[in-house]
């Protein structure tokens, strides 16, 4: 049976095309709604709460301050700390971040929550919060990164003496030797903007309470859901088996909701305060002011090459603005600095980057996390030399990737997981030359011919990315009465197709047709540890769970086999959903599950069931080369993206569909991001993109079709796959920043979102 | 707050109802009927993830008030039946038009009403749908699939007639 590697239909679509989806709000029926009075001042000291206009509002059951939570804690912990290899290797440092739950002295970027009303619906719980009065002294506001490092900034955390959240920096080989001697130095300063995830589900918590037992039940769109139970525990004191906490289906993530959110604490915790069961739905407003948001990077990045361009040296200084506070600062820097090598040959580097407190709003892992704005500095730096040395960008890149030969190839460097980093790749010279089969350059004539009002320009980007990044994941597979197949596993979909993909997997593995397994939502109730869906490492780590527990599931069946009919253990064999030993009745699954029921021969036995954890040692790599046409309107500077093509080395595609799937929404994220997308700020630290017309997402105009080429180069784990969630998005920027440049001949994009008013100017000065 | 009574048809079923002026006829639909298939991506106006036919025009659920379509006949993504919806719905699985979802019952909506319109150039042209398609969001797919699936379902309306 050969269901892994096919492009099995999706079980998911039936009903999301029925609109019967059970998406957040989609519950909330009988729930008490929650309204989040914000602040909306980007730094303050709060001075008093009025609340009682709200309170006496018709339908208000209640009105909350952060005084009368009883909060254990009034923050959220660090998701994520590097092993102690990777934080010696890079001196890697990191500060005791407690930005408030519900603020109780302090504001610290707009958007931050200082009340929360609780009414009958949604309307009154509206009309209530804008009663509550707050009174504000504000504090100086720091919204550049370069500001917040002057020496008489404002510290803006008062348990802390800087403004620096974490900093790491490593070197190897001698950049300052190979920079002397170097034919052709670049020195150049890059910014990606700030954008991110920006779901078209916003977030949203629901939380029931079982009044028999006092236990909560919380829905929340999430991609983590046990991590959110760790945050509200902690947060709350609770113990983890008086909170339960569940996904529905989610209507997006891409790691914005792979954060663990003040309102997925305080929802709960307004539940038990109010005895009622509550919801919050997100509205766009407060997503584009108080979700994560990601990037907001500076680079200071000198590249040093010889005479035929090959790679001497690299030095990268960064900056990362992680507004008010990020739980995953240490992974964003971490990725950043490891990605900024890139699949090539570097032979000596020295890195160092900070991540920067500052009164934007809080920032996540927003796909790629660090690895594409590593990718465009590291990209660009090479087209920039390329130019000088007179060599094309596809020759200077040939000139530098790793090829057949050099695998597996070691980098001198720990990763995240303190295991030394080794690029199990196959041959990333000719992923590119994969790429420029699906683009070569001569498609810019063709482009010309058929939009001569356009300046036509071609432009590659090439990316390497961790995936599939430890240290488990938990599976569970249990056998139902009917002898259907159930699988859960702690990493939730967020419209990735795990119903259908981990279903192909288990029903692999078993050698069952799809139609005897069903992948049930995660619950952290019926699923005790889990870690979930981000940085590519769903099909990796909760793939290959399953198919560990597929195999121990078979072991449990034998033995209960055996222990019913007396045969010997070592007889009994398995093949596709029978069990069998000489001398006995053949039986299935189900007559398998029946055996527990009253009056038959292992009454009272527990349903079956296996339960794992897979561990994986490290990381695996995915490669990939992104190229495209771009057309620049030389009137106005706009840009739009007329062809493009990605290659990659994959591994094994469990689904194939679902795998393309993610490289397209992954190309239309980069788009978006590289051309329209940002959160803006003013100088008073307010937040300027609060609606979609003002921050811009890529509509069905502005993003291309998208050619796929797929090397399957399988790697070192039971399944073979790779990670590919990220793999559209990484390179765009730097692709679509070198297709400019060569349309117009005059540019060199240091800046993202690229702005049709820079590329006007500069076309103009010539 | 006044209440207003409104009649309408909803996915051909009569209704009578009271609603406060400000109600909006999402949540109309989703609150008081049920009918959580239309989707709220921005409230304001810009995603199309709320998208249902009045009166067999498409129109913004969370920009308009139910006491607005007062006599007027609703379709939602739950009331889209027949042989082009099951075409449609189809081909959107085929193509992988959809991933989250979130965003799908406003395609087929806008869509419906794109392949319905006797105005529209036969066959379809991929720029066309992209163009009726542009003031949809979809935050998934980058549009591929859902473009090559409303071409798809259209492509089997010409053959047939
Ligand atoms: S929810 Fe109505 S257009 Fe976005
Ligand atoms: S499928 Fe997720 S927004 Fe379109």
């Amino acid at each position: 049976m050969t269901l892994i590697g096919t492009s099995v239909p999706r079980r998911e679509d039936e009903r999301l095309l029925a609109g019967k989806g059970s998406f957040l709000a989609d519950q909330a029926q009988g729930a008490y709604h929650v309204m989040f009075v914000r602040s909306d001042i980007a730094h303050g000291e709060l001075r008093h709460i009025d609340v009682s206009a709200a309170q006496d509002m018709p339908g208000v059951v209640g009105v909350f301050t952060a005084d009368q939570l009883g909060l254990r804690d009034n923050y959220i912990a660090p998701l994520h700390e590097p092993h102690p290899e990777f934080v010696a290797a890079t001196a890697f440092a990191m500060a005791d971040q407690r930005l408030a739950l519900m603020a109780d002295r302090r504001v610290h970027y707009v958007g931050q929550i200082v009340a929360a009303v609780v009414a009958s619906d949604r309307y009154l719980a509206e009309d209530a919060a804008e009663l509550v009065n707050v009174g504000y002294a504000a504090l100086p506001v720091v919204v550049e990164m370069e500001d917040a490092l002057d020496a008489d900034a404002p510290v803006l955390h008062e348990q802390l003496s800087s403004n620096e959240a974490a900093s790491l920096s490593y070197t190897f080989g001698d950049p300052d030797s190979a920079r002397a001697q170097a034919a052709v130095t670049v020195a150049e300063t890059y910014r990606i903007g700030r954008h991110g995830a920006v779901p078209l589900e916003c977030r949203g918590v629901l939380t029931r309470i079982d009044h028999r037992t006092g236990e909560v039940d919380v829905w929340t769109s999430t991609q983590i859901p046990h991590m959110v139970r760790r945050g509200i525990c902690a947060a709350t004191g609770w113990t983890t088996d008086a909170v339960r906490v569940h996904v529905p289906d989610v209507g997006g993530g891409f790691g914005t909701k792979a954060n663990v959110y003040p309102e997925e604490v305080l929802v709960p915790l307004l539940a038990r305060l109010t005895g009622r069961d509550v919801v919050w739905v997100e509205d766009r407003h407060e997503h584009l002011t108080a979700a994560a948001q990601g990037r907001d990077q500076v680079h200071r990045c000198v590249l040093s090459v010889d005479a035929d361009g090959r790679i001497l040296a690299l030095e990268d200084d960064f900056l990362v603005n992680i507004g008010a506070g990020s739980l995953w600062v240490a992974g964003i820097i971490a990725n950043t600095a490891i990605h900024i090598l890139g699949p090539y040959r570097v032979p000596a580097a020295r890195v160092s980057g900070k991540g920067i407190f500052t009164n934007k709003a809080i920032v996540a892992q927003y796909r790629g996390a660090g690895r594409p704005e590593a990718s465009f500095v590291l990209e660009r730096s090479l087209d920039a030399a390329a130019r000088r040395l007179g060599l094309t960008n596809v020759e200077i890149r040939r000139r530098n990737l790793l090829t057949a030969q050099d695998m597996p190839y070691p980098q001198p460097l720990p990763y995240r997981d303190g295991v030394p980093i080794v690029y199990d790749g196959g041959d990333y010279r000719a992923c590119l030359d994969a790429a420029l089969e699906l683009l070569p350059t001569s498609v810019v004539a063709q482009e010309q011919a058929a939009h001569p009002e356009l300046l036509i320009g071609h432009g590659v980007g090439c990316y390497l990315e961790a995936t599939g990044r430890g240290p488990y994941e938990a599976a569970k597979i249990s056998v139902t009465p009917q002898g259907r197949i159930e699988v859960m596993t702690g990493a939730a979909s967020a419209g990735q197709g795990h119903e259908t993909s981990f279903a192909q997997v288990a029903a692999q593995s078993l050698g069952l047709p799809m139609e005897a397994v069903r992948v049930l939502p995660t619950d952290t109730g019926s699923l005790a540890h889990g870690i979930g869906s981000f940085g590519s490492r769903s099909a990796v780590l909760a793939g290959n769970a399953i198919a560990q527990t597929a195999a121990l599931l078979v072991d449990n069946g034998r033995r209960r086999f055996a222990q019913a009919t007396g045969a010997d253990l070592a007889e009994v064999g398995y093949r596709e959903g029978i069990f069998q030993a000489p001398g006995r009745d053949p039986v299935g699954w189900r007559e398998l599950a029946q055996l527990g029921a009253p009056g038959k021969a292992l009454e009272g036995e527990p349903p079956l069931y296996a339960a794992s954890m897979y561990r994986c040692d490290t990381v695996t790599w995915t490669m990939g080369a992104h190229a495209t046409v771009v057309g620049v309107h030389p009137g106005t500077g706009i840009v739009r993206v007329l062809r493009y093509a990605v290659a990659h080395e994959g591994g094994v595609e469990i689904n194939p569909l679902v795998v393309e799937g993610q490289v397209l929404g992954g190309v239309a994220q980069g788009v978006g991001g590289t051309l329209y997308e940002e959160f803006r700020y003013g100088a008073d630290g307010s937040p300027r993109s609060t609606t979609f017309a003002e921050y811009g997402l890529p509509g069905s105009n502005e993003v291309p079709e998208v050619l796929i080429r797929h090397l399957g180069v399988p790697t070192d784990n039971p399944l073979g796959v790779r990670g590919a969630g990220e793999s559209g998005t990484i390179a765009v920027a730097a692709a679509v920043a070198a297709a400019i440049d060569a349309a117009t001949g005059c540019t060199h994009v240091t800046a993202t979102p690229i702005a049709p008013r820079t590329i006007k100017t500069a076309l103009e000065a010539t | 707050m006044t209440d207003h009574v409104i009649r309408l048809a909803v996915n051909d079923k009569q209704i009578e109802a009271t609603v406060p002026a400000r109600l909006t006829l999402a949540d109309f639909l989703r609150d008081r009927l049920g009918l959580t298939g239309t989707h709220l991506g921005c409230e304001h106006g810009v995603c199309g993830a709320c998208t249902v036919l009045v009166d067999e025009r498409s129109v913004r659920a969370c920009i308009t008030l139910a006491v607005q379509v007062d006599g007027c006949s609703i379709t939602t993504v739950e009331g889209l039946t027949g042989p082009l919806a099951d075409r449609l719905r189809a081909a959107f699985s085929r193509r992988h038009g959809l991933q989250c979802g979130f965003c799908t019952p406003g395609f087929l909506v806008t869509a419906t009403e794109m392949i319905q319109n006797d105005s529209r150039p036969k066959p379809l042209t991929a720029d066309y749908v992209r163009e009726t398609l542009s003031g949809n969001t979809c935050r998934c797919t980058g549009y591929q699939g859902i473009v090559q699936a409303v071409l798809d379902a259209e492509a089997h309306d010409h053959i047939t007639g």
